[in-house]
């Protein structure tokens, strides 16, 4: 009906003025959405109509289900100090619209990067080849020889020609005249790619349809072809490909573990590998396995406590060495942070004239090194329109810790950098601020202009460099261009690249040219990571068996039982579990279990899916509403919900891991802890000292009330019961059930084929399993049953030595002189 | 002047220790007024993989990686050394202000390029009070090479040579601040103050003459491997060697084992093994006159 029609076209008219109310950016300043005119750029109408056209409801509705997404991926990232328990996980921080990028400008940007990219890569290779730069005076040598990223043990690694960056990012900013200006290059252990990742599945299932309208560039055969290259540098041995992590404590192990996981990349940590001869192996539960290439994302200084830091705990010691033998390719070579020297900055011309015989066509943000006279003078006149910033990379040592996601630009303050400029002015550079540009972002029904800048990746083929078409920006959360940080409260959007056609939708499953079809069973998980598996499966179980014991302690309390004998043992109990009921409760103690799985599990995101991490978080969460409830809530009912919670983590892993090695030592874990618990109890419960209720509690405690009443009768007896929970093989809940479902597991495991000598584990396994099958539910006493529990003890000690063994730690082995 | 020189290093653990890997900084270096007439490392137990290299300023390091499980490491290094090193005239040597200039702008950006040698390393940090100590006895118009001696001397005057009240982590800051230390200490405090005042230092790990000469008082540090300092006096002097803990010029009566930015990238040994708890190490020196 034509009226309506109007109607609807008015309303929107009315929405888009609301949208757009008050939308003012700052005079002088280009903004990503608002030509000089006034008027919405082209490339963002469609955007700015789509929006206009939903309620508010609908937005909101839009921009959840993005949130929701990254919430049940379990986006995160770490931030240091602020806090008083001085670190702390947040959510990933995404705000929306993306900032939207032409492709005509894109593919101008495209080019300029290419060509900054081929020239890094030539200027570390001369750093760390004839260096050239230095002996023809273009680079002051001080730029060399006080630089903390120039690794002498590797001084002469580009001498075979082979790149020493493959991957790399590029921070840029967009000046007041429009232009894309360079704010530094990422060349150590670039982060954010992962996250640009999450923010795009995000955004896609936020606007679809505007993806597809505007026929957004795909990110995904940027990563294809990336970890085809990666596949590629073992010259055809066809090794897996690592990625080198610095282990769950930093502040984007949560990219580490989804890009390995996203790449089909085994994630490692310095501990992982050790070095033979001059070849680089994984220790793996099945012995060690070679590995040819590694993408790097631990910074250099850490990467071998033998040749770099010494008191680095998360190395690989002879890991230099191996490079210098040409062992072992890393992506990028240690060192390559060499290139993150904002000095180099200022001589950025006579670099590119030297090196490519033309200038850069992006251009840099002005920068003047102040360990020259002339500049430090020009610094110290025009400080207060500079900014200063680190001439050179900081080290380990240095006061202050690096920020993988922070630009790093500071405003001159007294007391800081400006004092520097008398005494350490070498360490000092002044750098012209950019005006940024800024981007709109939706807040409470608005649009509101922030300064934007944005990260983009390349990556280097065997044909040479290529650009990921979109990328991470970053919005202050302030109108202050000076702080767009993510530490100090930023923002994340997507970026979107337009483009002419539609893309056909690129898969990492896939690799192309892969005609035939052979079904390749995973390779053995690292001995660490199988060591947190088998310990996240005894974790699990012991949380449960704890919850299981409290609801069975505190249904008692609530039925008005008085305090008695049992209820001590069940206290011993849950003390014995690490549950004290006297310090801060119960539910306290069961929040302790279940940090315990969670943190185990959170070391080892990249072996299951992200449902099964969520739900131990889930269950930590549960705990933590219920201890924060002024009055606290029914216990029973709390256990009762936890158990479900936790049951559902134990059925997401075995409906969707997939059973193999991995998954053996996550269950082997979760049969030796039941066995253990469940004689541990079964003792305190069962024992001629134990007060009445014991027997009906141990059968509640081993679920197994509904399965004796069926085959016994209504009384109970000690001898009927003990057989059901220790003995019988056909109860799940038995003793003797996970005994023989372990050994079972164990002839699975790398190295233990049937019919061969039996290791140490196998054969202490074997004599438990003849103890309880040939038991007699009469002798079963308590000295019986915590001789079980001890065997069980000792089959995990032995199983831990077979299969877990550790690196090797730094040790102070120096020599006092003289 | 030949030596024949002996080093024994042995540690004791009080657990096995396996998968131990170590670098040796041991073998005497080949240069400078040094000719290696012979050398030879041994080591207990035998070595599941060893190799040799130089690195970056051009030491003698060796590698080795034993993984069975041991108690105990013995390391030996035999060799004998001829040294040459006439006495310099250190007044003819640029003065102190040339030396900082000429520092500043050389381009030689291999191991033994000064420019490696001016800036903060990772147990030489330049500070205002050493730069300081430095500037009240290094004048600007001096000769450098004078500059250095009077620099030596005034440390021995001013340090107690305190065998046992540092040790190789007590920071140089502290060890300044106590006016005590040994030989690693004082080279460390002297590093820092040259580099602080623009001048390229080096660490140097070596052995000094275990019997003085008849009539010569015995030296100071000839029990263990010694340490003392190259300062760089020019492009054309090039390199010399100060020992701040005996006052002298590292002559005839020195010989060099490994030259680095500090005590981190020459100690004759480092490790990295599985083990349990900390461990007992000693080690002796010899070095004699062989007569000829």
């Amino acid at each position: 009906m034509p009226s309506s029609t109007i109607d609807v076209a008015r309303a929107t008219r009315t929405r888009r003025a609301g949208l757009l109310d008050g939308y003012a950016p700052p005079k002088g300043v280009f903004d990503e959405m608002i030509g000089a005119d006034g008027k919405v750029r082209p490339h963002y109408s469609q955007l700015v109509a789509s929006l206009a056209a939903m309620s508010d409801a609908e937005r909101g509705r839009r921009f959840s289900s993005a949130a929701q997404y990254l919430r049940e991926a379990g986006v995160y990232y770490r931030v240091y100090g602020g806090s008083e328990r001085g670190e702390q996980t947040r959510s990933w921080p995404l705000a929306h619209p993306p900032l939207i990028i032409e492709r005509s400008e894109w593919a101008a940007l495209a080019a300029g990067l290419i060509q900054r990219a081929g020239f890094l890569e030539k200027l570390v290779a001369d750093l760390y080849g004839e260096r050239r730069l230095i002996r023809d005076g273009v680079l002051p040598p001080a730029i060399l020889g006080r630089n903390p990223e120039f690794l002498r043990p590797l001084a002469g690694q580009a001498s075979d020609g082979r790149p020493l960056i493959r991957f790399i990012a590029v921070d840029l900013g967009r000046g007041p005249d429009g232009r894309w200006w360079v704010l530094g290059d990422r060349t150590q252990a670039p982060s954010g790619a992962g996250f640009a990742l999450e923010n795009r599945v995000a955004t896609s299932r936020a606007f679809p349809e505007l993806i597809r309208d505007l026929k957004v560039q795909r990110l995904a055969g940027f990563f294809k072809q990336f970890r085809e290259t990666l596949l590629s540098l073992d010259d055809g041995k066809g090794l897996r490909v690592g990625l080198l992590t610095p282990g769950p404590a930093n502040e984007t192990y949560f990219e580490h573990a989804y890009l390995a996981r996203y790449l089909g990349l085994l994630l490692l940590e310095g501990g992982d590998l050790a070095v033979h001869g001059s070849s680089v192996v994984v220790r793996t539960v099945d012995g060690a396995k070679p590995i040819r290439v590694l993408w790097r994302r631990l910074d250099a200084d850490f990467a071998d406590p033998l040749e770099l830091h010494p008191r680095s705990r998360i190395g690989t010691p002879g890991l230099v060495r191996a490079i210098r033998e040409g062992g072992v390719d890393m992506v990028n070579a240690l060192g390559s942070g060499i290139l993150e020297t904002r000095a180099l900055l200022a001589f950025q011309p006579a670099l590119a004239k030297a090196l490519l015989g033309e200038d850069l066509t992006l251009p840099t943000v002005a920068t003047w090194w102040c360990g020259q006279e002339a500049e430090r003078a020009y610094v110290s006149a025009n400080r207060h329109r500079l900014s200063l910033a680190r001439a050179f990379p900081q080290t380990v040592a240095g006061e202050e810790r690096r920020r993988p996601l922070d630009l790093g630009i500071r405003r001159a303050e007294p007391g800081g950098l400006l004092d520097d400029l008398d005494r350490d002015a070498w360490d000092v550079v002044g750098q012209e601020i950019v005006g940024l540009s800024t981007a709109p972002v939706y807040v409470d029904g608005k649009f509101e202009p922030r300064p934007v800048t944005m990260r983009v990746y390349l990556a280097r083929h065997a044909d040479g460099w290529s650009v990921m078409p979109g990328g991470f920006a970053r919005v202050s959360s302030s109108t202050d261009p000076l702080a767009v940080a993510m530490q100090s409260g930023g923002h994340s959007v997507d970026v979107w690249v337009t483009s002419d056609r539609q893309e056909r939708q690129v898969s990492l499953l896939t690799r192309s040219g892969d005609a035939s079809f052979s079904r390749r069973l995973p390779s053995a998980p690292p001995a660490r990571a199988a060591d947190n598996l088998y310990w996240l499966g005894r974790y699990v179980e012991r949380a449960e068996a704890a919850t299981r014991l409290v609801r069975l302690h505190a249904a008692r309390l609530a039925e008005g039982e008085r305090k008695g004998a049992l209820e001590g043992h069940v206290v011993d109990l849950l003390d014995d579990l690490g549950v004290d009921a006297k310090k801060g409760g119960l539910a306290a103690g069961l929040l302790g279990r279940a940090r315990t799985a969670f943190n185990t599990a959170s070391r080892i995101r990249d072996r299951f899916s992200p449902d099964g991490w969520r739900s131990l978080g889930e269950v930590v969460d549960l705990i933590e509403r219920h201890l924060a409830e002024p009055e606290p809530g029914d216990l029973v009912a709390l256990a009762s919900e936890v158990l479900t919670r936790l049951s559902g983590f134990t059925g997401l892993v075995h409906e969707n891991m997939y059973q193999f090695t991995g998954w053996r030592f996550l269950q082997a874990g979760r049969l030796i802890e039941r066995g253990q618990v469940t004689a541990g109890v079964a003792a305190a419960l069962s024992g001629k000292e134990t007060p009445e209720g014991g027997l009906e509690a141990l059968l509640e405690f081993c679920d197994s009330r509904v399965t004796y009443r069926r085959r016994y009768s209504v009384d109970l007896s000690r001898e009927t019961v003990i057989d059901l929970i220790a003995l019988d093989p056909l109860n799940p809940r038995s003793i003797a059930f996970q005994v023989n479902s372990f050994r079972e597991l164990l002839d699975e495991l790398p190295g233990m084929r049937r019919g061969e000598t039996l290791a140490d584990v196998s054969r202490r396994a074997a004599r438990l399993a003849v103890r309880l099958a040939t038991g007699d539910a009469r002798e079963a006493n308590e000295t019986f049953l915590n001789r079980i529990a001890a065997d069980l003890g000792a089959v995990s000690d032995l199983l831990s030595q077979r299969y877990f063994t550790s690196g090797p730690t730094p040790g102070a082995d120096r020599l006092n002189v003289e | 002047m030949i030596y024949d020189l002996a080093l024994n290093i042995s540690y004791h653990y009080p657990q096995d220790v396996k998968d131990a890997r170590h670098i040796l900084r041991v073998r005497p270096r080949a240069e400078r007024g040094q000719r290696l007439m012979s050398a030879r490392v041994t080591i207990n137990p035998d070595p599941t993989e060893t190799g040799r290299e130089h690195d970056f300023f051009g030491n003698a390091i060796d590698h080795v990686l034993i993984l069975p499980s041991h108690d105990a490491l013995k390391v030996t290094m035999r060799a004998r050394v001829e040294v040459t090193r006439p006495r310099p005239d250190l007044g003819l040597t640029p003065t102190v202000a040339e030396v900082r200039a000429a520092a500043k702008a050389d381009r030689e950006s291999g191991g033994g390029g000064p420019m490696h040698f001016l800036g903060d390393s990772r147990v030489v940090r330049i500070s205002e009070p050493l730069s300081s100590y430095a500037a009240e006895t290094a004048l600007d118009d001096m000769p450098a090479g004078e500059a250095m001696l009077a620099l030596s001397r005034r440390i021995k005057a001013d340090f107690d040579y305190a065998p046992g009240k540092t040790t190789v982590d007590t920071p140089l800051e502290d060890a300044f601040a106590r006016r005590e230390g040994v030989c690693q200490d004082f080279a460390h405090i002297m590093i820092a103050a040259l580099r602080g005042i623009g001048l390229p230092a080096a660490y140097v790990s070596g052995f000094l003459r275990t019997i003085p000469p008849p009539g010569k008082p015995r030296l100071a540090g000839a029990d263990a491997m010694h340490a003392w300092v190259d300062v760089w006096l020019g492009p054309d002097m090039g390199w010399m060697g100060f020992d701040p803990t005996n006052a002298m010029l590292a002559l005839d009566d020195h010989v060099v084992v490994a030259v680095g930015r500090d005590y981190g990238d020459v100690a004759p040994i480092d490790g990295v093994m599985i083990t349990a708890g900390p461990q007992k190490t000693k080690h002796t020196v010899d070095m004699t006159p062989v007569l000829v």
